[in-house]
């Protein structure tokens, strides 16, 4: 006989009662470790599909216009790219959508690559072939979506990246696409590189592949893409700030003028170069370069802008269609000295801007020095129409058409004007009136072709035609040395590259795997929440192994006394139940990690299948990671044997002399010892409670004040008050009197049964915490559920706009007024159709989907830009703002017109997103173009209530143009329509703008879709609320046994003396009720408490009913468990337990 | 060789003290046998267990072979328990899980090594009559042999002092006279001082030392009329 055979024989002869705490210390592991493996897992498939789809790409360079593909060869040329980079490979990554002509079916949304063999070579795949010249390869989930097959013809349509800004009044708004018919050659499964993807998102990837050459030739241009990949060494110590930086550094010595949209050319009839943009508008960037890098070449830079004038009217004559140009002071200056004038009149003298007109204009207006001349010319409106606006200019001088104002080049190449023939050859992409031109004007056009017709001063032509995308048209480079222009040109050309910089003119290097390696720890942890969840019913499993373990020990508590009349130490006696204690939770580690591994296989596939709503993807699989599953298993025995040493010490302060009369701790009133002093005692039992209650409610002031996470506001509220209380429950029952049965009371049964809950208010209390722990997830999950509200209500999460709509292809023409539908081809449907129909239209920035449809964290989310009209309307509910003033009290919105110091931008977002998707509070700073050159940083001034902008942040549109001038057109949509046209509306909008990709959808089902994830996050989660549940009820279950068995001679002594079964049913169920109640009240309450701050950041309406009906039904469940254990007591025969000892 | 001088035992309860012994004194030397009676809830397992040392006196003094246990830290006072005590309780309280002979090794376990221990459990176990028992469970024994058991269990480290709280309340006339008889010869045999608590008048008279607890205080029995 040895202590450890003692232990063995112990182990084995209370096995009942050891498997019942191998059980609940199981259920804990495996809840525990099952959370940690499904957080683990849907990490691990995240991140599989991220890298999966990535292929070998680290870094990606990308642009908003084309350069030359050449640059991906000279980029690995650098030596210090050499070292970083083993392999690159340019492509067209554009997006677009596919149509099958056959079906009719259309698939949006889907990413269109140009690639060529490069694309193979560089993911390793040399032997796979790349698409021929009509061929398109597809992804299987596209195929399966289109339901075509290998030989079906496909129309493929891109978007074309237009070099002249949509928003300027050169723009093409109405070419903004390409579309090619192809087709299917092949079918790319995901091994295969089918879901290739550089933006990160667990729902399928559609993706379509083209050849390369193919794709440059629809869209117009010659061997040029937008993207380069490329392929980090393996082994390189270098961080990703350090890998963008050098790709960076790469990039400003190797871009050539031809990649940053910027042309230098000889003018030699003008002993000068010419530095223009493609975009038709030369901006501060390349203006400060250009004027920087002419000084040190001796070069004088004349700036120059030249406009397009519709009209110049003196009186009843007019000129049509006539180039004006302005140049500095000095050229004007010099250009008036050729003029004919008065001589005596000053610029300064005249009335209005002076304007010298050449002799062909002036002939035409019949004019005279100091006459003013009207001109009339469109600006291309930020808000997306074109504006008629007219000027008067007063005519300082005439000029011969000779020199300088002779010169052609003072005007930008315009596709479609430029280029014509003849002036009704002219194809711009704004209404010309073809009817005012005459035989004189194309007898201009002929001989003099883009000859300014008028000169005017640089700044007064500026104020009135210089737009976002540029000051100028050109800038003129006037050389002193005029031998050797070409050589002159050709050393500028390069002096002017290397000024500019190519981030910042938009091309961007991207560290997409570290993006997507960082974003695939996920948005919405669902494992984090997962396990917060899981932890209440950890604590249950754990206190109900402690309560098994507790009953087992105080089944002992006789020999503990024997023990202790023979000499064992305490110590020694707490180190053979810890034994017994080790070797249990080893055993119910092992056999948790087990079920765990089950318990999570079981929740992927409910993840799949029954909740894939929550997660939108069915890629989803197990993860079993050995570390994740062992640090479950310590955690939940951990907590076990915790809550195991804390029974252990409660024998602590029991006597051997009441151990060996087998009295229980909490049982003993009366003859117990006095504690020993301490300061303790003074302290009266409700102070722990109370702290603890204060404590609570500081979580959930600082949660609200955004000191502290929501998240763990609500979660630390939540445990504080529950322990709070639970404690004020423990002292009620211990302070409980115990009263006389004799004496006469009323309702004796329930007296009876209420003071019965304080026999043993350890074990009352631990029955309350299990099914407070059950009814505080229930609740406080349930209080999260979402109602649809009204769509149409304006202050609701839709805005009371019925429909939404998302185009794939900018729209710059607007919706709004007649002759934007009009250029729109919506003219059509103008019987009435769109009378009283409001289009809000809003500009962005593509980016991550910040809404809880993203399971990877976005790490730079998509924009959008409201204009001041919306911003008036003040539509929509705020939760949280930062409003200070009356203004923004009233109107939030008016926050977003804030000016921040340092260039931040004000920026809202939905609530939902901002705390458990952007993981941040109102009033944080978010970066966007993280760790590059174009970083741009948002502040959070407000918190939407539950909108339909989930999945952007959103600024206002002056912001937006300053941080984003790069983004085009407009590409979301909200309409205000009523209900009935609302069908009408989204047919005739999604029949004529097809070619834009413009999909309509409700706004109630956009936010349905949104409510539809969170609801189903909600269910599982309340999974774990009725396990948790089940777990309560066994646990009180089996106290009510133990303790009918414990008294079971008390109550057949009451049976003996004339109390009927139905009277001690009342007792016991009255008891079992009260303990219910208690759990249910304490559950619920903490929960309402805990989700205040959330609940007042969403501004959401409590769904008492629903929880009136849960606690119901809860109650009902308790009930019945409590009925089965007073029928237990009711069945044990008088006789056989009057006898029992 | 245990002394009890002035021994008083008051416990508090929420109606104020209540005292259950007061200024009792005793003392005997090895060999001597003494039996205490008394009605219920006079005192008499307040007293037992206060000599045994598993419950610490409100005032007074004990001392065995002049050591006070109570003066000692709690892990020497279970190694002086270990040594110098054994008890038999009226229920026997032999642990379930343990076998007869396991039963009795129990207070080996702790403290000194005890040599030839096993030889020694089974020579108790045959002078009480149960060597054909060794690896029966205390469920298979009769009330008798359990209180047997106990008593070898009591006497497996030759304790000095040895306490039975009614060492036969719950056996029949026959098993608690074999019981009482075998507890006296090997009290004899090995020397104890022997206290036992009783009720049982018959028993009380076979100890030479016969003490009755009255109004709190210990008197030679016979002294109260």
């Amino acid at each position: 006989m040895t202590l450890g055979r003692f232990v063995r024989r112990s182990l084995a002869y209370y096995w009942q009662v050891n498997l019942t705490v191998i059980a609940g210390v199981a259920v804990a592991v495996a809840v525990l470790a099952g959370a940690l493996l499904v957080g683990g897992s849907v990490r691990g498939s995240l991140r599989a599909l991220a890298l999966g789809r990535l292929g070998q790409t680290d870094t990606v360079i990308t642009a908003p216009v084309f350069f030359r593909d050449a640059l991906s060869d000279e980029l690995r040329a650098v030596p210090a790219m050499a070292d970083l980079f083993d392999a690159a490979a340019p492509l067209i990554a554009l997006d677009g959508f596919v149509i099958d002509p056959a079906s009719g079916r259309r698939a949006s949304g889907i990413r269109v690559y140009g690639i060529d063999n490069r694309f193979w070579t560089f993911h390793q795949r040399a032997a796979q072939p790349a698409p021929g010249r009509n061929e398109v390869f597809l992804s299987e989930e596209l195929v399966g979506e289109l339901e075509v097959d290998v030989g079906a013809a496909l129309l493929v349509r891109v978007e074309r990246p237009s070099e002249v800004p949509i928003g300027s009044l050169h723009g093409r708004r109405d070419d903004v696409g390409r579309t090619v018919r192809l087709t299917v050659g092949s079918i790319l499964s995901f091994s295969e590189l089918g879901e290739f993807s550089l933006r990160q998102h667990q729902g399928p990837a559609r993706a379509v592949f083209v050849s390369l050459p193919r794709l440059q030739e629809s869209l117009g241009i010659d061997r040029e893409v937008n993207t380069i990949l490329l392929s980090g060494r393996t082994g390189t110590r270098e961080s990703t700030a350090d890998h963008v930086a050098s790709v960076e550094t790469a990039l400003r010595s190797t871009a050539t003028l031809d990649d940053l949209a910027v042309a230098v050319r000889v003018l030699p009839e003008r002993d000068a170069l010419v530095v223009e943009s493609d975009t038709g508008m030369v901006g501060s960037i390349v203006i400060d370069a250009v004027r920087e890098s002419a000084g040190e070449h001796g070069l004088r830079p004349q700036p120059v802008l030249t406009y397009l004038i519709n009209r110049l009217r003196l009186g009843s004559r007019e000129v049509p269609y006539s180039l004006v140009t302005g140049v500095d002071f000095p050229s004007f200056s010099a250009l008036s000295s050729n003029a004919r004038r008065r001589s005596g009149l000053w610029p300064e003298a005249l009335e209005y801007p002076p304007i010298l007109l050449n002799e062909w204009a002036a002939r035409d207006l019949g004019a005279r020095q100091g006459d003013i001349i009207e001109a009339e010319y469109y600006v291309w409106d930020d808000a997306g129409r074109l504006i008629t606006r007219q000027s008067d200019f007063q005519l300082y001088g005439v000029l011969p058409i000779a020199g300088d104002a002779a010169d052609r080049d003072f005007a930008p190449v315009y596709a479609g004007i430029t280029d014509a023939e003849s002036m009704v050859d002219w194809n711009p992409p704004f209404p010309i009136d073809l009817s005012a031109i005459g035989s004189r004007d194309e007898e201009y056009w002929d001989r003099y072709r883009t000859t300014p017709k008028g000169f005017v001063e640089l700044g007064a032509g500026q104020a009135l035609w210089q737009s976002r995308y540029g000051q100028l048209t050109s800038i003129r480079l006037l050389a002193n040395d005029v031998e050797d222009l070409e050589s002159i040109a050709a050393t500028y050309r390069q002096a002017l590259a290397a000024k500019l910089d190519p981030v910042d003119v938009g091309i961007g290097v991207t560290p997409v795997r570290a993006l997507a390696l960082s974003a695939s720890v996920g948005a919405t942890d669902f494992g984090e929440y997962f396990t917060y969840f899981s932890f209440f019913l950890v604590v249950s499993a754990v206190l109900l192994a402690s309560l098994f373990f507790r009953l087992g020990v105080e089944q002992r508590v006789r020999e503990i006394g024997v023990l202790q009349a023979f000499g064992f130490s305490p110590q020694t006696i707490r180190s053979l139940f810890w034994r017994e204690a080790i070797v249990i939770g080893v055993v119910a580690g092992l056999f948790g990690m087990v079920c765990a591994v089950g318990y999570a296989q079981v929740i992927m596939y409910g993840l799949r299948t029954w909740w894939v709503d929550a997660v939108g993807t069915t890629l989803l699989s197990l993860h079993v990671a050995p570390e994740t599953l062992g640090a479950g298993a310590a955690g939940g025995v951990i907590a076990a044997l915790v809550a195991i040493a804390v029974s252990l010490r409660a024998l602590k302060a029991t006597s051997p002399r009441s151990l060996l009369a087998g009295a229980l701790p909490d049982a003993t009133h009366g003859m117990t010892e006095p504690p020993a002093s301490s300061v303790l005692v003074h302290v009266p039992d409700w102070v722990g409670p109370l702290v603890l209650a204060a404590l609570g409610l500081g979580f959930v002031v600082a949660a609200r004040a955004s000191v502290l996470n929501a998240t763990a506001g609500f979660f630390g509220a939540g445990i504080l008050l529950l322990c709070a209380l639970l404690g004020f429950a423990w002292v009620w029952l211990r302070r409980m009197a115990p009263g006389s049965i004799a004496e006469p009371r009323p309702w004796p049964g329930v007296q009876r049964g209420v003071r019965n809950a304080s026999y043993r208010p350890g074990r009352s209390v631990f029955c309350i915490a299990l099914i407070a722990f059950a009814a505080f997830i229930i609740v406080a999950v349930d209080a999260f559920r979402r109602d649809e509200g009204d769509p149409l209500d304006r202050a609701s999460g839709t805005g009371g706009f019925a429909l939404l709509a998302d185009s794939l292809l900018p729209v710059g023409d607007d919706l709004s007024n007649t002759a934007g539908r009009e250029r729109l081809g919506l003219s059509d449907f103008e019987t009435g159709l769109f009378d009283g129909v409001e289009f809000e239209r809003f500009r962005g920035r593509s980016g991550d989907d910040a809404s809880c449809l993203n399971l990877y964290r976005p790490a730079d989310p998509r924009v959008i830009a409201v204009s001041d009209r919306f911003i008036a309307d003040n539509r929509f509910t705020f939760g949280t703002t930062l409003a200070k003033t009356a203004a923004e009290v009233e109107n939030p919105w008016h926050l977003l017109r804030r000016e921040l110091p340092d260039g931040v931008v004000p920026a809202l977002a939905d609530a939902n997103s901002l705390t458990y998707v952007l993981h941040l509070a109102v009033g944080d700073e978010i970066v966007l173009n993280r760790d590059t050159d174009r970083e741009v940083r948002l502040r959070i001034v407000a918190a939407l209530a539950d909108s339909v902008f989930q999945r952007e942040l959103v600024v206002s549109e002056v912001h937006f143009r300053r941080v984003f001038p790069e983004a085009e057109g407009f590409r979301f949509f909200m309409i205000d329509v009523s209900e009935d046209r609302a069908q009408a509306v989204t047919a005739a909008l999604e029949d004529r703008l097809a070619d834009f990709g413009f999909d309509v959808a409700l706004t109630a089902e956009r936010l349905a879709t949104f409510h539809r994830v969170e609801n189903t996050y909600l269910a599982t989660f309340q999974t774990l609320g009725a396990l948790g549940l089940l777990l309560g009820t066994v646990g009180l279950g089996a106290v009510l046994l133990r303790n009918v068995l414990e008294r079971r001679r008390e109550l057949a002594l009451l049976r003996a003396v004339g109390f009927d079964r139905r009277h001690l049913t009342l007792v016991v169920l009255v008891e079992n009720v009260l303990l219910l109640t208690l759990g249910l009240g304490i559950g619920a309450c903490c929960a309402l408490i805990a989700i205040a701050p959330a609940w007042l950041e969403r501004g959401q309406r409590l769904p008492f009913a629903s929880i009136g009906w849960l606690l119901v039904t809860v109650a009902l469940a308790g009930a019945t468990t409590s009925l089965v254990a007073t029928r237990v007591m009711a069945r044990t025969p008088v006789l056989a337990a009057l006898k029992t000892e | 060789m245990l002394e009890v001088s002035s021994l008083s035992k008051v416990y508090p309860t929420p109606r104020g003290e209540f005292s259950v012994l007061r200024d009792v004194s005793m003392s005997m030397q090895r060999g001597e046998s003494a039996s205490i009676m008394g009605p219920s809830g006079s005192g008499k397992s307040t007293l037992l267990y206060i000599l045994g040392a598993l419950e610490p006196p409100t005032s007074g003094h004990v001392s065995l072979d002049g050591n006070d246990p109570f003066a000692l830290d709690p892990k020497a006072l279970a190694a002086f328990r270990n040594r110098v005590i054994g008890f038999v309780f009226q229920d026997h309280l032999l642990l379930p899980q343990c076998t007869v002979i396991e039963n009795v090794l129990l207070p080996t376990l702790v403290g000194n090594p005890l040599p030839e221990r096993h030889a020694r459990a089974s020579d108790l176990l045959d002078r009480v009559g149960l060597s054909h028992r060794l690896d029966h469970r205390p469920a298979e024994l009769s009330g008798g042999e359990k209180q047997r058991v106990a008593l070898a269990r009591a006497l497996i480290r030759h304790p000095p002092l040895v306490l039975c709280d009614e060492p036969t309340g719950n056996l029949d006339r026959e098993s608690a006279e074999a019981v009482a008889s075998l507890l006296l010869t090997l009290h004899r045999e090995q020397q104890t001082v022997l206290v036992v608590v009783t009720h049982n008048p018959t028993l009380a008279d076979r100890f030479a030392g016969k003490f009755e607890l009255t109004g709190q205080r210990l008197v030679p029995r016979g002294s109260v009329t």
